[in-house]
């Protein structure tokens, strides 16, 4: 703007508030007059805020910037008397700079960074936007980097691109949702061929750990350490993430396509419009999940099994939750996750994906005074879009503009016992296509997997 | 000795635009607050509002409620505009977060 401004602010958002201010071109630092988190709340005392006054006013007539760090982009080097004593070297520079996750990392050697461009569709250097808040440079080559120190293979660098890609779409709202106190995490679903061909569970123990499937562990570390180390999301310091649930390695899983029961689309052509057989993405970021009990226990028919687990699912939707406000109009309230016998026997009553869909839509809503009671009017009425501050006025109230936002994918184990709800904290869904390189089926070998081989 | 090179991972960032200037003193100057509406933002800003115009008379403070309020709105570009045009000199935003 020009205009010189200060941030009155909470101790702990200092690295928030930098990250915010470098990703918007500034450097990294800024004017802040900082409080304990006790200052912000009900009925606090704010004589530390009369006493301080003085540094507004410095803050607006002769701050000046400290010294920065500068931004990276280089190569670093550690010696050892063994591989292993410079692997531990290396690993003890990744924590010291809060580089990693706590768990050991590969180095991303040029040797490996190479070998893991092998999946890149286009050229190195090219660069896919700002990794949001912080807004540090990424390239093709940084999306690498990442996979590379998460063990990851050049095969899975397609899925990875695609899920950076989706992330770094405004619609996402990464800069807010890195920073935010919520802990919401991003989950990656996957449609395509590619799933099959790379080992992307579908399955089985799809949100992992799965060593039969360990495509989506280092796809979804890869992004978090981008998230971390490119977007500033270090906890504490550049996200507020008061509990931080699932972020070693995010969630990221295929749709069971084969599972679908006939007639029914799969997600990436219903939500998202993409062919059916394209290799895609769908991004969204979650703030939870629940596994749900949703078979009877006795002597149900096939009806009553459908339609109390449909019910079950519902009352879990059907709560005052905040979280569905930031996707009302285009996001998402959640995802539920059914297996294909579960599909199966929906599809046998007559289900579809959309009906489905419907029926949670309409069992799902809240009654009023719940929201009124537990104060969620007021949030109602700061909600971002027009159409979720004007959703107070029904009763009782849908938990989405629309019943076509609730999200439904076919995934898990062959079994009819649970359904999985991803509750959601985002603002959008997003898709996108994975570009393959020329050489991909060099990278994969038919659906035995015999991948090529690591240095 | 085994030596191992490798990618710092903390990336690159662009040059970095400097910060605005910073004002001379606050007399005959315009502030402006700009609040998220949260963390107690409607006692906070309205406190600094009443110390500038003791602590420097002849100042003009735009309060809170001349400009959209919330997470949602304050760093749009279009809010941004709208502090631009009502030619205040300095912004103090709030709240918090």
């Amino acid at each position: 703007m020009g205009i010189p401004t200060v941030t009155l602010t909470r101790n702990e958002f200092v690295g928030v508030v930098k990250n915010a201010v470098s990703g918007i071109g500034l450097a990294p630092d800024t004017a802040m007059v900082t409080f304990p988190t006790a200052t912000f709340l009900p009925d606090a005392d704010l004589s530390a805020l009369q006493a301080r006054k003085q540094e507004f006013y410095d803050a607006l007539t002769s701050w000046t910037t400290g010294k920065v760090k500068g931004g990276g982009g280089r190569m670093l080097a550690v010696e050892g008397e063994t591989y292993e004593d410079a692997l531990a070297r290396a690993n003890e520079l990744f924590i010291a700079n809060s580089w990693g996750d706590g768990l050991p990392l590969w180095p991303a050697t040029q040797h490996r960074v190479n070998w893991i461009l092998r999946g890149a569709a286009r050229p190195r250097a090219h660069v896919l936007g700002k990794f949001p808040p912080r807004g540090a440079l990424v390239s093709i080559e940084a999306c690498a980097v990442a996979l590379a120190m998460a063990g990851g293979r050049p095969e899975y660098l397609p899925v990875l691109v695609a899920a950076v890609e989706a992330f770094l779409d405004p619609d996402a709202t990464g800069e807010l949702l890195q920073a935010t106190s919520g802990s919401p995490f991003p989950v990656v679903i996957v449609n395509g061929p590619i799933a099959k061909q790379i080992k992307l569970n579908s399955g089985f123990g799809l949100l992992g750990p799965d060593p039969q499937h360990p495509a989506g562990a280092s796809i979804g570390r890869a992004l978090r350490l981008m998230q971390q180390n490119l977007g500033g999301a270090l906890p504490g310091t550049g996200t507020m993430a008061v509990f931080g649930h699932m972020r070693y390695t995010n969630a990221v899983f295929a749709e069971d396509e084969d599972g679908l029961p006939a007639g029914w689309e799969p997600h990436s052509v219903e939500r998202h419009g993409f062919k059916r057989g394209a290799n895609t993405v769908s991004l969204f970021y979650a703030s939870g999940a629940a596994n749900i009990i949703r078979r009877g226990a006795k002597k149900e028919t096939l009806e009553e099994d459908v339609m109390q687990g449909l019910h079950r699912v519902a009352g879990y939707l059907r709560v005052p939750d905040v979280h569905y406000l930031h996707g009302y109009t285009e996001g998402t309230p959640g995802f539920v996750v059914i297996s294909k016998v579960v599909a199966a026997d929906l599809a046998a009553m007559g289900f579809t994906k959309q009906s489905i869909r419907e029926f949670l839509f309409e069992h799902s809503k809240v009654p009023l005074e719940e929201m009124r009671k537990t104060g969620c009017m007021a949030w109602m009425e700061i909600a971002a879009t027009e159409a979720a501050r004007e959703s107070a006025q029904q009763d009782p109230w849908p938990i989405a503009q629309k019943a076509a936002n609730i999200g439904l994918v076919v995934a898990g184990g062959g079994h009819s016992s649970h359904a999985l709800w991803l509750q959601a904290y985002t603002y959008g869904v997003i898709g996108r296509e994975i570009k393959l390189p020329a050489a991909f089926g060099e990278l994969v070998s038919g659906t035995a997997g015999v991948q090529a081989a690591a240095p | 000795m085994i030596k191992l090179e490798f990618h710092d991972p903390s990336g690159t960032l662009d040059k970095a635009t400097p910060h605005a200037p910073r004002l001379n003193s606050f007399a005959g100057k315009k502030v402006g607050m700009l609040s998220n509406g949260q963390w107690q933002a409607y006692r906070m800003l309205p406190l600094l509002k009443t110390m500038l115009e003791a602590d420097f008379p002849g100042i003009e403070v735009l309060s809170e409620d001349n400009f959209p309020q919330g997470n949602a709105f304050i760093g749009n570009a279009d809010v941004a505009q709208l502090v631009k045009d009502s030619g205040v000199d300095a912004v103090i935003i709030g709240n918090a977060a």
